[in-house]
């Protein structure tokens, strides 16, 4: 949306805001920093490309997980981008250290910008968020931030069932590119939303789309459930348009994790963990009992397959691996397991896949 | 609780397997286990073999100390009632062990389900308050000893730690004032003091005429509070432990010298920032796998003493 100048106060300073690319939710997070704040300009990383992925490896540690140099690279774009204030969330798991070090490594590399390090915030107490605002923020319009934030979180929840639905059906479009015109046009739509109706006005003609465009859908597919870790899971870019390829086979593609499910929702289905039971006693890591539920769901459900998805040195999904190999002979379900990094070669993913998707077709015809 | 009395069995026996966190709290563990009548079985130090047999079952991705501790619960499979392994979340705000360490326990349970062997565990979780003493209650309970049995136990076990770790800190002053060459080695206790690992370094250190210091030995209190100043959100507890104290004795040695088995997910930040923070004093980083050999290790340890010898007019 054009920053409504005007309203900016003499002597106030805008600030040029980024957060690096994930996935597609940069849309949300422009909306609330434009919507919810008075001051700020959200500055839009680039999308990201094999150079974000390079310049972000050659600044970083070797054996840190992807993430951390996708996101490191996406950084340095925003900075090149005009971006004059960088935010990192805080989190679980090496989530909650990628800040400070991005900063060591970006300061060493010349580059001035101010940091808004969520981790400095975390006292494990619910109000430490509305320190980070009140920075940001000083004069903040509470109802307006409430509103703003209300209507970001339905932008999420909107995208994530969309792109849950478009993945599901769009292998199947009989039209040769509708279903991905529509997803693309709902996507524009979320990227330049400037009030709720905006919002909620995509997501309906998206849903009639999707309802409409014919689609040549067998009926009973070949199904399958895709997990992993919280950022390469859900980035198409950093796993290779891994759902993309998948749908372009002809597979009916499912996937549990999302924002909607794991962060805004997640209260409310605190009590996987019973159902896991027999797998495992204890949380073993931050996304670990939503997988292996998920996976034990897909199995009971009588999916085709299971593929885990996961960063190089990603240490809580190497670690539930082994959780998953046993469901997955439990269950006769065949499972995928794919590591990423820098190096990943599209040709070798496709290899995989073909391979997988050989396996899983053949037993599915020799079963029925 | 008389009931459960009962069911305590006799002559119980339970495995410790001699990797990761056994090196912190072996004293802990074994007189709680002997306090408690117990008799604990151990693996055996460390081989090449224990490290081939954990890698053939572990996740070819992990650490190497996980594969020497998968190893060690191979050696101890079918040789008692039960194999202690421990879960350890987090001792409170910003006192968090690895991420592997939630798992540990229930990955044993998965990765050995065909063997029928029994686990054990205790679970620290300073999220959900659960403290040490707690852990240590549950557990005993949950094998039929009552809980002032058990709590005794502790308290003694405990008393036999804190000594045997103020002998530790004690054994170390004098180095400190030693005169020659002094290095610093900062590392997980798991990595260094790890018979086949860690060893050969100190091992090889001495026989060059170095004195080791140890980051770790330290006042941890002292050394959490003083690891903001190097590190400022770093949350894992073993890794502020050892930036405390290096931040505590950088000033008496010569050089450090941060060691880490490949590839350890907290240490590939924090020593990353440490490289790039620490500029006035000498540093080596070792990065141990599966494949390094002796013979690199030394040629790379020599190299940098001789480089810290030089810088002194020692050389
Ligand atoms: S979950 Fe995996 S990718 Fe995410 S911070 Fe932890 S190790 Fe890195
Ligand atoms: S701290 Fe490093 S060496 Fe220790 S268990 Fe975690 S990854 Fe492995």
């Amino acid at each position: 949306m054009p920053l409504k100048l005007e309203r900016i106060k003499e002597g106030q300073r805008v600030i040029h805001g980024a957060f690096p690319r994930y996935a597609e939710y940069n849309c949300a997070m422009k909306y609330m920093a434009e919507h919810g704040f008075h001051n700020v300009k959200f500055v839009m990383p680039p999308p990201l490309t094999k150079r974000t992925e390079e310049i972000g490896a050659r600044y970083s540690p070797d054996y840190v997980c992807t993430p951390f140099k996708t996101l490191l690279g996406s950084l340095i774009e925003a900075l090149e981008a005009g971006a004059d204030t960088l935010v990192m969330v805080h989190g679980y798991c090496r989530l909650g250290y990628y800040g400070e070090l991005m900063e060591q490594i970006l300061r060493d590399q010349g580059y001035e910008f101010d940091f808004i390090n969520l981790s400095e915030y975390d006292t494990w107490k619910k109000r430490d968020w509305l320190k980070v605002i009140r920075r940001i923020d000083p004069k903040l319009n509470i109802p307006k931030f409430v509103q703003a934030a209300r209507e970001t979180i339905r932008m999420m929840e909107h995208l994530d069932e969309v792109t849950s639905d478009y993945y599901q059906i769009c292998g199947f479009d009989a039209t040769g590119g509708e279903v991905r015109r529509a997803y693309r046009r709902f996507l524009a739509a979320l990227y330049t939303a400037d009030s709720g109706e905006d919002i909620e006005g995509a997501y309906k003609r998206v849903k009639q789309d999707f309802q409409t465009i014919p689609l040549n859908k067998p009926d009973r597919p070949l199904q399958v459930g895709i997990l992993g870790e919280f950022y390469t899971v859900m980035d198409a870019f950093s796993n290779l348009h891994l759902e993309q390829k998948l749908a372009d086979m002809g597979v009916e593609v499912h996937r549990w994790m999302n924002m909607t499910h794991h962060l805004l929702h997640y209260g409310e289905v605190k009590n996987l963990a019973p159902k896991i039971r027999d797998q495992c006693e204890y949380t073993m890591g931050p996304t670990s009992t939503a997988n292996i539920w998920y996976a034990k769901a897909c199995a009971e459900h009588g999916y085709d397959g299971l593929i885990h998805v996961k960063s190089a040195n990603c240490t809580p999904e190497i670690d539930i691996m082994p959780v998953l190999q046993n469901i997955s002979a439990d269950y006769k379900i065949p499972t995928l397991y794919l590591t990423y990094d820098s190096q990943t070669s599209d040709v070798g993913l496709m290899t995989r896949l073909e391979a997988f998707y050989d396996m899983i077709e053949t037993r599915k015809r020799a079963l029925s | 609780m008389i009931l459960m009395r009962d069911r305590r069995p006799e002559g119980l026996t339970v495995g410790i397997p001699q990797g990761l966190l056994y090196h912190r709290y072996s004293v802990l563990w074994s007189a709680f286990f002997k306090g408690l009548g117990i008799t604990p079985v151990y693996s055996g130090p460390t081989s090449r073999k224990v490290l081939e047999e954990g890698a053939g079952v572990e996740v070819d991705e992990t650490c190497l100390s996980a594969k020497i501790y998968m190893g060690h619960v191979k050696a101890l499979i079918g040789r008692c009632d039960y194999i202690f392994v421990p879960r350890v979340d987090t001792f409170g705000h910003f006192r968090d062990m690895c991420v592997r360490f939630q798992a540990l326990y229930d990955q044993c349970r998965n990765l050995f389900r065909s063997t029928g062997q029994k686990f054990l565990t205790y679970n620290v979780d300073g999220e959900f308050g659960i403290t040490e003493e707690m852990a240590f209650l549950e557990l005993g309970q949950s094998l039929g000893f009552s809980k002032g049995e058990v709590k005794k136990a502790y308290a003694a076990a405990k008393k036999e730690e804190q000594r045997a770790w103020r002998e530790k800190l004690k054994a170390q002053e004098p180095l400190l004032k030693a005169g020659g060459t002094k290095i610093l080695l900062s590392g997980h206790s798991y990595v260094l003091d790890d018979p086949y690992v860690g060893k050969p370094i100190t091992d090889f250190l001495r026989s060059i005429d170095v004195t080791a210091i140890r980051a770790d030995v330290v006042n941890r209190e002292l050394a959490l509070k003083k690891s903001v100043e190097l590190s400022p959100t770093c949350k894992w507890e073993v890794s502020r432990e050892l930036l405390g104290g290096i931040a505590l004795y950088r000033d008496q040695v010569d050089g450090i010298i941060l060691v880490s088995a490949f590839p350890c997910g907290p240490d590939a930040m924090v020593n990353e920032l440490l490289t790039r923070k620490l500029k006035d004093i000498p540093l080596l980083n070792l990065v141990l796998d599966a494949q390094s050999g002796a013979a690199g290790v030394e040629t790379r340890l020599e190299s940098f003493v001789d480089i810290i010898r030089l810088k002194k007019g020692a050389l």
